[in-house]
């Protein structure tokens, strides 16, 4: 038995920070998830895979775009007429109902677990193999309750888990996805979890199976590296598992460094930067400048200007992008020996979530965009480097001025 | 680090100026009020830590006036650590060269050795930390007069870190920074903004996700508009129906009528097709047998000449047998004769000479005889010539009979032809020999008579008397004579055997009607001829008996078959055939009528009672009719608008498909976040930034102020005259006064703020002397030495002194009387030992 799993499709979903892009290449990263998904099901229907686990988060949005909708239930039925079981299940963002879906019905397509009751359904494959897919579909945008501890236990078909969920962490206020524990899933010992919600690709347990495969199309600059879905094959005899992933991403994103050390031409620089930003296929580059006390205030503003980023994008090939520059603080704080260590700590201190969010609730609690900001690592990372930045280059300038 | 050594090459007033250090603990320099006191504390300060000579703000104590025209500027230090070790520090500035900073050299024990040998066993601080913390005089009191009541507390707070007082400005201004993006209740700053813009942005991409509820709605509505038009389209389909069996029914109207006309045609006729085929099968045999008669008529008239049989004919067959025998007779002459030509000829050759006499009669041969006796062997022989011309005829005569013969098989016509000239040849060769002897005998006799000389003989006999053996030739003429008989025997059998057939011949012919000739050939094919006539005559005979025959039968048959049919034509009632025919016809078109009938019918039979119906009262079905099809014209009308209406549901669902307003709308969101973020982000940034560096002086003095208390306890009891003994921190510092009432520091008058403050400062240089251990430079504006205070101010100055060298720089007599120390006293030119 074959099968495909991916989940967080987030079609129609917007893009953050590339307002300034072309409008070419606005549109091709505008319509790269839904490219993704038709390669997605190539490959489903060039593999004759016998299923598709969808796990969830297709849309962006509960109330899609209707040609967004379309064009999913278009990929779907392709998916029918090959006769492929598609099973799937609604995340926190598509938390719609099911006859808003334009999916017409169809045995071939199951929409698992609605109202959040956790739901079974059995199949058996064309060559006689027969198995089970339980999960549940969001109702609302947020689950807190343990759901994973309504999954039956494993019957003697081979079964499969599909969840959209994220593992317990941190403060109850921040377990809203369905807040599973590994050990609770491994317990439960399905031959295979499909899991959906973390954009980023990664196996959490080799035996039994569970794994996230992440996004179909990074969206930002966080969401780095290759995109797509995993396909599996079921020995259909001892019912091990094998799976292995398969890129289907149109334009990746990626994280470059360049470290200054010592002042630098503009010229050259760009030279050097453009060199860093080599790529085989479509790319969008975020640029850390380490060392970026090297550049002159002026010189270090042309930088972070989305036009300069133009007049280099344009010099790279496969219709690259440089979407992002940030600076990372290249040299230790400007402050005295003894009190390096407070700085340190100190550092590290106001830099853990709970205080970032602590002294930022002012900010953070204005909206939900910000409350997530807040919990975002990434963000935090950044806000970090920024402070290392500001603080270094403020102390410097202190001494040099009185230098 | 204590200092020895202080020499001055040229600094403010000073000019080769040196003071040495005796003591290691405190030193006093004592001089009136603008003596220089405070160009030493900035000597000391710039050689360690650089001139200066820019244009910016300087503390009070720094802003001295430097000698003009004197170069270079500076001079050096001379420190000694624990170790014993020596540092010398000297630093010089010449105007126009070098850095404004001046030129350091390092010496450790006298040898050069690199800055930071020194500086890092002072952990690398810079002149700020030095001036803030060991620097106790006029300027820092100007400057902590400065601070609000407020802020001084938080320095007291932060005292446990080096620079705090910049680090705290540095903090101000980020906080002030991150103030200037973001307030929690503004309303006009960049990020508050972008909220409301991005609320408001928030609130149009609902709106537009109404995009979604209308497609939604608009996906119900044609659900609805389609199961209407189903319903509807199912009604018009029922009246269609309707409307469709009564046109049907209208249209079968005149097939109806058609059939009620037909049916009205019926009329019984009596017919039996039995019959009626009988009597056509025997009219057609009676045509057939009258066929037949005629044909059998026509024939015997072909036969009508037969002869009977003719004996005559019999009996000249039955001769045959004899005529073959004769035939058979006839050829053996035939060959006999040839055999004795053969041997005459045979003789003759041996013999030319017997050819010349053969024909000789027994007479002539005498004569010959005789004349040849008479004769000398030569004489004449008749010619020849002569007589040989007939026998040719008659040769060639046979010769050509032979030919006929032989060509009678082959050719019948040449053959006849050739055998009568044959005939005629031989008779005429015949008559010609008979005539040629006869003038022979006459020649022969003239010639003997003429010739009886020799001559004459040879030519009478032609033979040559010379040579001439006349017995011989006379024997050999003899046997001539012999088979000249038996040839003239044969030839007369012949002629026997011929005369014998010539009869026959002429009877053959005069029966077989044609000329025969009289040889054995033709006759025999005359009679083979004849066989097979009779033979032929037999069989015609025979055929027309068996033709005669059949008539009769035939007859017989044909009268039979008559009375039938008249039989079968009574019984139908008709005098002839084809009246039965006419019958017949009538019978087929009544058929054909019922057919017809019946198919109408049968096509009609469902709806026969509606059409009777429908015929009772036309006018009503047709009213009927119309009234359906107005009905049927509504629905259509109806039906028409749904279609129109869903057509423009789908149109309207189409467009939203199409409509990228959502995607838009959110994406401008989009846009709006990714700026909050950034800016956001640049908010937090200040904002964390002052966070951070509050958090890490937090830190450096919680970990630093306990242990800092207990000397800063002592300090400020000696500052303030034991008017306050003892500093307690907690959640905040209190201070406990002499009667044993706790104060929080910010209850403390300003003064009392101020000691404690310099009490935490003294104790912070203490609390850090193992790292950095440097003097502690105090003017006396610092420190009120009046009477009253000067024991306790004493016991300070060896308190601090424990820890670090302490320099005190003052004006007043008494206090350097009560410290006991030789002053360093300041005069120009004037060396200090």
């Amino acid at each position: 038995m074959k099968f495909i799993h991916f989940s967080d499709a987030h079609l129609d979903s917007p893009f953050l920070g590339l307002s300034f892009l072309p409008s070419k290449s606005f549109n091709q990263i505008q319509k790269a998830p839904m490219q993704s998904l038709t390669n997605i099901v190539d490959l489903a229907i060039k593999e004759n895979v016998d299923l598709v686990l969808i796990a969830g988060d297709t849309f962006d949005s509960f109330k899609p775009n209707p040609s967004a909708q379309i064009f999913f239930a278009r990929e779907i039925e392709r998916l029918i007429t090959a006769k492929i079981q598609v099973v799937m299940i609604l995340g926190n963002h598509d938390h719609m109902a099911k006859e808003d879906l334009l999916v017409p019905e169809n045995p071939y397509f199951k929409l698992l677990g609605e109202g959040e009751k956790v739901e079974t359904a059995s199949y058996t494959t064309k060559s006689g193999f027969e198995y089970d897919v339980t999960g549940f579909s969001y109702l609302a945008n947020h689950i807190t309750d343990d759901l994973a501890a309504q999954f039956p236990p494993k019957s003697k078909h081979y079964t499969f888990g599909i969840m959209h969920a994220q593992e317990r962490a941190g403060l109850s206020s921040q377990n809203v996805y369905a807040p599973f524990s590994l050990s609770e899933l491994q317990n439960l010992n399905y031959d295979y979890f499909a899991l959906g919600h973390i954009h980023l690709r990664q196996v959490l347990s080799e035996t039994p199976l569970i794994v996230y495969p992440g996004n179909i199309q990074g969206r930002h600059i966080n969401e780095t590296g290759p995109k797509g879905c995993y396909l599996g094959t079921i020995d259909e005899q001892t019912k091990q598992t094998k799976i292995h992933f398969v890129q289907t991403n149109l334009i990746s994103w990626n994280k470059r460094q360049l470290e200054l050390t010592k002042p630098i031409a503009k010229t050259e620089l760009e030279k050097m930067i453009i060199n860093c930003l080599k790529a085989a296929a479509t790319t969008y580059f975020c640029l850390q400048i380490k060392g970026a006390n090297f550049l002159h205030e002026k010189e270090a503003e042309l930088i972070q200007d989305s036009d300069f980023w133009q007049m280099i994008s344009e010099k790279l090939a496969h219709g690259s992008q440089l979407v992002d520059v940030r600076f990372i603080n290249g040299s230790k704080l400007a402050v005295a020996v003894n009190d390096q260590k407070y700085f340190k700590q100190a550092e590290e201190e106001i830099f853990t979530t709970d205080q970032f969010a602590q002294i930022s609730k002012d900010w953070s609690l204005k909206t939900e965009f910000t409350n997530n900001l807040v919990q975002d690592p990434d963000f935090i990372q950044e806000v970090k480097q920024l402070a290392e930045v500001k603080l270094n280059s403020k102390l410097k300038g202190v001494n040099d001025e009185i230098n | 680090m204590k200092l020895i050594k202080l020499k001055i090459i040229n600094f403010g007033q000073f000019s080769n100026f040196t003071f040495d250090l005796l003591n290691p603990d405190i030193n006093v320099f004592y001089g009136a009020n603008e003596a220089g006191k405070s160009t030493i504390v900035a000597f000391i300060k710039q050689i360690l830590f650089g001139f200066h000579l820019g244009s910016h703000n300087s503390p009070f104590f720094e802003n001295y006036t430097p000698l003009a025209q004197v170069s270079p500027m500076g001079g050096y230090l001379l420190f000694e650590n624990e170790k014993g070790q020596r540092y010398e520090l000297e630093r010089l500035y010449a105007h126009g060269k070098g850095s404004k900073l001046g030129t350091l050299t390092v010496k450790c024990d006298n040898q050069v050795v690199p800055e930071n040998v020194f500086f890092d066993q002072i952990k690398n601080i810079d002149g700020n930390f030095y001036a803030d913390s060991f620097i106790f005089n006029q300027d820092m009191l100007t400057k902590v007069d400065q601070i609000k009541q407020k802020d001084l507390l938080e320095r007291i707070y932060y005292l446990g870190a080096a620079d705090s007082d910049k680090l705290i400005t540095v903090r101000d201004d980020f906080a002030k920074n991150a103030d200037s993006l973001f307030k929690k209740k503004g309303r006009k700053l960049p990020v508050n903004q972008l909220l409301l813009q991005i609320q408001e942005q928030q609130s149009k991409v609902s709106d537009s996700e109404n995009e979604f509820s209308v497609y939604k709605e608009l996906s119900r509505d044609l659900k609805k508009q389609k199961e209407l038009q189903h319903n509807e389209e199912e009604k018009r389909l029922e009246l269609q129906r309707k409307y469709d069996s009564l046109e049907k029914i209208e249209k079968l109207v005149p097939s109806y009528e058609k059939l009620q006309d037909l049916q009205n045609q019926i009329k019984t006729i009596h017919f039996d097709p039995e019959q009626y085929q009988s009597a056509q099968n025997l009219a057609l045999q009676a045509e057939t047998l009258r066929k037949k008669q005629q044909k059998i008529s026509e024939k015997l008239n072909e036969y009508s000449q037969v002869k009977d049989e003719d004996i005559s004919e019999t009996k000249l067959l039955q001769k045959k047998p004899e005529i073959l025998q004769c035939q058979a007779e006839y050829h053996s002459c035939l060959q006999k004769e040839k055999q004795i030509k053969n041997e005459q000829q045979q003789l003759i050759t041996l013999d030319p000479n017997l050819g010349k006499i053969a024909a000789l009669s027994e007479e002539q041969i005498i004569k010959l005889q005789e004349d040849f006796r008479k004769l000398p062997p030569k004489e004449t022989v008749i010619n020849q010539d002569k007589s040989t011309k007939p026998k040719q005829f008659l040769l060639l005569g046979g010769t050509i009979f032979i030919l006929g013969l032989i060509l009678l098989f082959i050719a019948r016509a040449f053959g006849l032809l050739a055998t009568g000239v044959g005939i005629a040849l031989a008779v005429f060769g015949y008559y010609q020999q008979t005539q040629m002897q006869k003038s022979a005998k006459v020649q022969a006799e003239r010639n003997r008579r003429v010739k009886e000389q020799r001559f004459l003989f040879e030519k009478q006999y032609g033979i040559n008397p010379s040579n001439l053996d006349l017995n011989n030739l006379i024997n050999e003429w003899r046997q001539f004579q012999v088979l000249s008989q038996n040839l003239k025997r044969n030839q007369l059998r012949k002629k026997e055997l011929f005369d014998l057939l010539t009869p026959f011949a002429v009877e053959l012919s005069q029966e077989l009607k044609q000329a025969i000739d009289a040889n054995f050939s033709d006759v025999l094919r005359a009679l083979d001829q004849l066989t097979e006539k009779i033979d032929t005559d037999r069989k015609r005979r025979e055929k027309q008996t068996s033709l005669k025959n059949n008539l009769t039968e035939n007859d017989e048959e044909l009268q039979e078959v008559n009375v039938k049919l008249k039989m079968i034509l009574a019984r139908a009632q008709v005098n002839n055939l084809n009246e039965y025919r006419e019958i017949q016809k009538q019978k087929l078109k009544q058929d054909n009528t019922k057919n017809q009938i019946s198919a109408l019918k049968s096509s009609l039979q469902s709806d026969l009672t509606q059409l009777q119906e429908f015929v009772q009262d036309k006018n009503s079905g047709h009213k009927k009719l119309q009234d359906l099809a107005t009905q049927i014209s509504l629905f259509n009308e109806n039906i028409n608008h749904l279609q129109s209406k869903t057509a423009e549901i789908k149109v309207k669902m189409e467009n939203l498909a199409n409509s990228t307003a959502v995607f838009e709308e959110r994406q401008k969101l989009a846009n709006l976040k990714t700026k909050l973020r950034n800016l956001s982000a640049e908010y937090l940034a200040n904002l964390f930034t002052a966070k951070w560096i509050s958090r890490a002086l937090d830190l450096a003095s919680n970990e630093r102020f306990p242990k800092m208390l207990i000397t800063a306890k002592e300090y400020l009891r000696l500052l303030t005259n034991n008017r306050y003994n003892n500093i307690e921190i907690g959640k905040k510092i209190t201070v406990t006064r002499f009667d044993g009432k706790k104060l929080a520091v910010e209850y403390l008058s300003r003064g009392t703020s101020e000691q404690l403050y310099f009490a935490l400062k003294l104790a912070f240089v203490e609390q850090i002397k193992d790292q950095i251990n440097l003097p502690i430079l105090i003017d006396d504006s610092f420190v009120n030495f009046d009477d009253q205070r000067i024991n306790e101010i004493e016991k300070l100055l060896q308190t601090i002194a424990q820890s670090n060298q302490v320099l005190i720089f003052t004006a007043q007599r008494s206090l350097v009387a009560k410290l006991q120390l030789q002053p360093l006293t300041f005069k120009k030119g004037t060396e200090h030992v």
